[in-house]
């Protein structure tokens, strides 16, 4: 059985090429190792900038890795044909961020959640697609009759339940979500939320959920990987990060989530604070409060902390 | 919330309408509430609620569909709604000013951050150039921005966002406001840069001891920095009380369902409450309490008559029928 992802070593670099001189070079992703394991939600949070849109692309194939590989159900999506390439496509599906911008304003909904049908010749006959579009409405909460309605007589949750049919219309074995959730009122957030929690266990989807907010991670996640600056610098399983959160960066992102149970916490330390340590090798040495002098000239490598748990950072262990 | 208190800004009955096709739309249906000096107030709602109208009409910014149809926006004496295009322009920026949302959207793209920032001082301060000049860089050191000289020469497309922001509050700062409007100031931003920008505002608005009003949709972010919270809904405040209160225990089904809906940092949950149907449409027939077709607790006087204000004491104030009678 292989794993539905496995992404090795993957470096992606941005290049813009000059008439004179060096080519503008801007490396994104660096080193990256994953696995998206069957029925799991793989959490990715850092900061915008990052890198985790780029990881999407690139997983979507809708960039090409620099180098390294991103197995989709076991075949390397650098090296297989076109046509292979479109049938991973039924494999794998994505819902982005913003609902408003995801739908074109001139196509009802029976034509939005068509097109994929269409594209790999699915559901032919008449009755059948009906069918089978009101059954699609009605497992992400909408209702039939709103099937031959505009995006624009729609609310930002609705929308969001319509680009999430849309993806799951090819009946997909992954579906990437990027930050689907980030653009939405608190409420609707919750109901959009808990429907990924459901389609998630109904499908059996694997699900590569990107987010910056770390109490939505919590919710849906089993496992979250954290980015910073193209590296993935600390792995976990989800409640085994929050409970022991091993990596500076980690801790400052987690005491920066705002929450209305609890009173704040002292203030992140997370302002580039240390702009001489940009050539080290740990991409967060700029903003940490804890680094030390061996740190300079340490590689950056990962040391697993506790089953599963992989961090890079080799002040280890913090306490709770 | 102590009673010798004078309110800064009182803002008495407010509705605004909307000029729509199908006729008036009422946005905002008699807003009342007193803004007390050197205090925070949070407003909180849904897009759709009226909060970002409730913000614009401060200072009359609204767009020319807009107006005001009834009542007062009392500011030192003077009501805003009512005050000559003259005699407001002295108030905006100078005594009452705001930041929106987007930061990068709200720059101009084509001048310098210090040509923007001395904009604002020279048109309302005698100065010449040079002194404008000394102070944007003493703002921008105010805000924490390294190298203000140099970044005052910059545009804004070298600024990060969280950066951008920063500027923004040293614009509105710039002449020492009386009261600080921030409309969703942080929901462009990261977490950990959305937790500097509050402790920021925070910051400043306690050593300049100026009131401000804090507009946004996630509960969490008004937590950390307000110091009394209004809840609207569909143009109604629908629960106003001081924010400790209110997050310990929250009165009207809207802001338990709203606080039940966020997603806990602190514990896995299998599922997220959630408040079912969606808001009302503005125009809509009315007839009885706006929630009631989502509330669980609605019987049949909610969807008869809307219920006013019920003042519990504390500063509390519900717009509930379950709080009839109740003390």
């Amino acid at each position: 059985m292989t794993v539905p992802v496995a992404i090795k070593q993957l470096y992606k670099t941005y290049t813009r090429r000059r008439w004179l001189g060096k080519n503008w070079e801007k490396p994104v992703l660096k080193d990256i190792n994953l696995t998206l394991e069957e029925n799991h939600v793989l959490g990715l949070v850092g900061e915008s900038g990052c890198g985790k849109s780029t990881l999407c692309k690139v997983l979507l194939g809708i960039e090409t890795p620099s180098s390294g590989q991103v197995l989709v159900c076991g075949k390397d999506t650098a090296r297989i044909s076109k046509s292979e390439f479109k049938k991973l496509r039924r494999v794998m599906q994505v819902v982005y961020q913003d609902p408003y911008s995801s739908l074109d304003p001139r196509m009802t909904v029976r034509q939005i959640l068509s097109e994929p049908l269409d594209i790999h010749g699915l559901k032919k006959d008449r009755a059948e697609r009906s069918a089978f579009l009101s059954e699609l409405l009605a497992s992400v909460g909408l209702s039939a009759a709103q099937l031959d309605r505009y995006p624009h007589e729609f609310s930002g949750g609705q929308r969001q339940r319509i680009c999430i049919a849309r993806a799951l219309a090819l009946d997909p074995k992954i579906l990437v979500a990027d930050e689907p959730v980030s653009a939405l009122d608190v409420s609707v957030q919750a109901q959009i939320l808990n429907l990924l929690k459901e389609i998630k266990t109904e499908r059996r989807l694997s699900m590569l959920f990107v987010t910056h907010d770390f109490a939505v991670a919590r919710f849906l996640c089993d496992d979250i990987a954290v980015m910073y600056q193209g590296r993935i610098v600390e792995r976990a399983p989800a409640e085994e990060l929050f409970e022991n959160p091993q990596h500076p960066y980690t801790r400052a992102l987690l005491s920066a989530v705002p929450s209305v149970r609890a009173p704040r916490r002292e203030p992140p330390a997370t302002r580039q604070e240390w702009p001489e340590r940009e050539q080290w090798n740990c991409p967060f040495a700029g903003r940490c409060p804890y680094a030390q002098p061996s740190c300079e000239k340490a590689p950056f490598a990962f040391q697993e902390v506790a089953p599963r748990h992989s961090c890079s950072c080799g002040l280890l262990p913090f306490k709770k | 919330m102590t009673g010798t208190d004078e309110p800064i800004l009182q803002v008495r009955d407010l509705t605004i309408e909307f000029a729509a096709e199908q006729g008036r739309l009422p946005v905002l249906h008699g807003l009342d509430y007193a803004l007390p000096k050197g205090r925070v107030l949070g407003v909180v709602g849904e897009s759709g609620s009226g909060k970002t109208v409730h913000a614009l009409s401060l200072l009359r910014l609204l767009p020319p569909t807009a107006h005001i149809c009834r009542g007062e926006i009392c500011y030192k004496g003077k009501n805003l709604a009512l005050l000559k295009e003259k005699e407001l322009r002295k108030i905006r920026g100078h005594k009452i000013s705001m930041i929106f949302q987007d930061p990068s959207a709200s720059l101009n793209p084509v001048l310098t951050i210090g040509e923007q920032l001395t904009e604002t001082l020279l048109a309302h301060r005698k100065l010449s150039k040079e002194a404008a000049r000394s102070k944007a860089a003493r703002l921008l050191e105010k805000v924490g921005i390294s190298e203000p000289e140099k970044r005052l020469k910059e545009y804004p497309f070298q600024f990060s966002g969280g950066m951008c922001q920063r500027v923004m509050i040293a614009m509105a700062l710039a002449l020492e406001p009386d009261i600080l409007i921030a409309d969703e100031p942080t929901t462009a931003l990261d977490v950990t840069v959305q937790a500097q920008i509050l402790q920021l505002i925070k910051q400043l608005q306690q050593e300049s001891g100026m009131s401000a009003i804090f507009i946004t949709h996630n509960l969490a972010v008004v937590a950390g920095v307000a110091d009394e919270v209004l809840v609207l809904y569909a143009g109604r405040c629908m629960e106003q009380a001081p924010a400790a209160r209110l997050f310990a225990d929250p009165q009207h089904p809207y802001t338990q369902g709203l606080l039940h809906s966020l997603a806990p940092v602190e514990k896995k949950v299998d599922r997220l409450p959630v408040i079912a149907g969606h808001p009302p449409v503005p125009g809509e027939p009315e007839g009885g309490c706006p929630f009631a077709p989502r509330c669980p607790f609605a019987f049949e006087k909610c969807r008869q008559a809307c219920p006013p204000l019920f003042e519990l004491g504390g500063g509390r104030r519900v717009r509930c029928w379950l709080q009839e009678g109740k003390k």
